[in-house]
């Protein structure tokens, strides 16, 4: 399996020369299998310049098709897809898969994103592309062509998030954002769901010491990520959802002070191109 | 009267290496009068800049904030949820806006607040919102600015504003299409309509309002996001070309054209380019173009009586 970062960014899109390494769009990560199969996870802004990338291959003559699969409706996640060129080709089949996480089902909440206030495409139903929405629950086998994929949910401030287990070729990466741990400990359906994956993608948008101003946000301190990583049994630990007002600078510092007490391989999450999964190179991947 | 762009960008955010120097965050302009007066125009991904810088010098004295809306796009309220003195107990927030359908500005614009796209409710907010509706041609006074409403060729509506104050003007004008296709109504748009003649003789009397509301301001920021050959792909998507800006501008006795709501797409080196052509065309209708950039500050004259 290889993964690409097309949005490493976590609350809010940081342009600007301070953010070029590890790259300032919001989420969007993809996913491919040695035999050509594709997923896309979340739909952040990073998802707009993987379009484009799509529309050179058969997404852009509407042959293509493409699991998309979403953590949650945060509009950091889902802000790339009224932007999402696929979209607009008719004959693409695109699923977007994801949970329903308040009182209203996601389709609902995906047309209120595009409805006329807010967005000049009014409805899901606009787009020419045939889109299927699906919400999905806990799963320890969803159906997603040319790969295993499992899903648990997790605790995200007010709200629960989805995490997913992808598996293909033998490897197995765990894409695990927007999620807290309790204080006492990893969340232990998320050490479950991480348990001896070659990466662990895991939200790491606070330094330790910004995480004690902000407990209850929703989101890890890069401790916290290490603490599952290894309890887990993880291979390697990718940081993710890196904080709007962490410059490159910072993530450096950030991740030298991490591998300097961590047992596997540590790195944050860069935009960039491709790379294989298994850890041996991981720990080479791009960034630093 | 100064202006400052925090953000120029069209749709939606865009990082990276080809964005550096114009900048990559979506509509927001700061406006100060002589006086120290702030008005804040739209509420894209710019806000958030913007309200850092606004937050570090009030410190913890709370202050009345005034934001004029072109419409409710994403891109033009993107950065409200992120404005750092809403979170300051004691903040007043008025917020000035067109209503395009029947439901109420606060459901509207509190509605990307809810908590499947944001963790905190507008209800939950510690500063005090106000809504307030525009209407087309009637004078609004916020804070210490005075804005004349001007109606815009947008899909769901939009409306432009002149600002008046210190005896000067400049005038925001975006999102808008030309007034040749009809694109304010409030249906979907699969592609370009052919109006009617009854859409015609309105597109005409917009124009001309649009026109008169212009005339004899300093500098006009307009919604430039297409190229020609651009808008001739995409002529239903409710934005013009600089082209179409310097043809409104043009005789009303405009100093200064800023393009403005660049395309995803215009890296850095698109902007140089189209920065110069159109510098050389509007200095030969006697218009000073600018291309409008993060960070930059303009200083505003021009007459000014609202």
């Amino acid at each position: 399996m290889k993964v690409r970062f097309w949005g490493t960014r976590g609350a809010f899109a940081t342009p600007g020369s301070e953010f070029l390494r590890y790259g300032g769009n919001t989420s969007a990560v993809e996913v491919t299998s040695a035999s050509g199969a594709r997923l896309l996870l979340d739909l952040g802004t990073g998802a707009t310049e993987f379009a484009k990338n799509l529309m050179g291959a058969e997404y852009g003559s509407g042959g293509g098709t493409l699991p998309v699969l979403l953590t949650h409706t945060h509009i950091d996640h889902i802000q790339g897809l009224p932007f999402f060129t696929p979209f607009f080709i008719k004959g693409n089949k695109i699923r977007i898969l994801g949970g329903q996480l308040s009182h209203a089902p996601l389709e609902q909440v995906l047309q209120t994103q595009l409805n006329p206030h807010y967005s000049p495409l009014y409805g899901l139903e606009n787009l020419a592309a045939g889109v299927s929405v699906e919400t999905i629950g806990p799963a320890t086998s969803l159906p997603v062509e040319g790969f295993e994929v499992a899903a648990d949910l997790m605790p995200h401030g007010g709200i629960d998030t989805l995490s997913y287990r992808i598996s293909a070729d033998g490897e197995t990466i765990v894409f695990m954002t927007d999620i807290e741990h309790p204080e006492d400990g990893p969340f232990p359906a998320a050490v479950k769901l991480a348990a001896n994956a070659d990466l662990l993608i895991h939200d790491g948008m606070f330094s330790d010491v910004e995480y004690d101003a902000r407990k209850g946000w929703g989101h890890s301190s890069v401790s916290q990520a290490l603490a599952c990583a290894e309890a887990a049994g993880a291979r390697s630990l990718a940081l993710f959802h890196h904080s709007p007002d962490a410059p490159d600078a910072e993530i450096d510092e950030i991740v030298d002070e991490l591998r300097a007490r961590a047992s596997i391989p540590v790195f944050a999450a860069a935009e960039g191109p491709a790379f294989p999964v298994s850890p041996r190179r991981a720990s080479t991947a791009p960034g630093r | 009267m100064r202006i400052s762009f925090w953000g120029v960008r069209g749709s939606y955010p865009v990082p990276g290496p080809n964005t550096i120097r114009y900048g990559g965050h979506t509509s927001c302009i700061e406006a100060r009068c002589d006086g120290g007066g702030c008005l804040i125009v739209d509420a894209g991904t710019g806000l958030r800049g913007l309200g850092h810088k606004l937050a570090e010098a009030q410190g913890n004295r709370p202050c009345h904030y005034h934001i004029v809306l072109s419409h409710v796009h994403w891109d033009h309220i993107q950065g409200l949820p992120f404005f750092e003195p809403a979170y300051l107990e004691g903040t007043r927030i008025s917020i000035y806006a067109l209503r395009t359908a029947a439901d109420e500005l606060q459901n509207v614009i509190g509605g990307i607040t809810r908590h499947e796209f944001f963790p905190v409710n507008l209800e939950a907010v510690p500063a005090d919102f106000e809504f307030n509706e525009v209407v087309p041609g009637q004078k609004v006074q916020a804070g210490d600015f005075t804005l004349m409403p001007i109606a815009l060729n947008h899909p769901f509506g939009a409306v432009g504003y002149r600002v008046f104050a210190d005896g000067g003007s400049f005038a925001y004008v975006s999102d808008t299409a030309p007034f040749t296709d009809m694109l304010h109504k409030q249906h979907f748009l699969a592609g370009p309509e052919s109006p009617s003649d009854d859409d015609m003789s309105q597109l005409r009397a917009m124009e001309a309002d649009l026109k008169a509301s212009l005339k004899g301001t300093d500098t006009v920021i307009y919604d430039t996001h297409f190229l020609p050959e651009e808008y001739q792909a995409f002529p239903h998507y409710g934005h013009s070309t600089p082209d179409h800006a310097l043809g409104i501008c043009q005789g009303l006795g405009v100093r200064r054209l800023a393009l403005f709501h660049h395309a995803p797409g215009h890296t850095d080196a698109i902007m140089d380019k189209i920065g110069a052509t159109y510098a050389e065309r509007g200095s030969r209708v006697g218009i000073d173009v600018v291309v409008a950039q993060e960070g930059m500050t303009l200083s505003i004259g021009g007459e000014g009586t609202a």
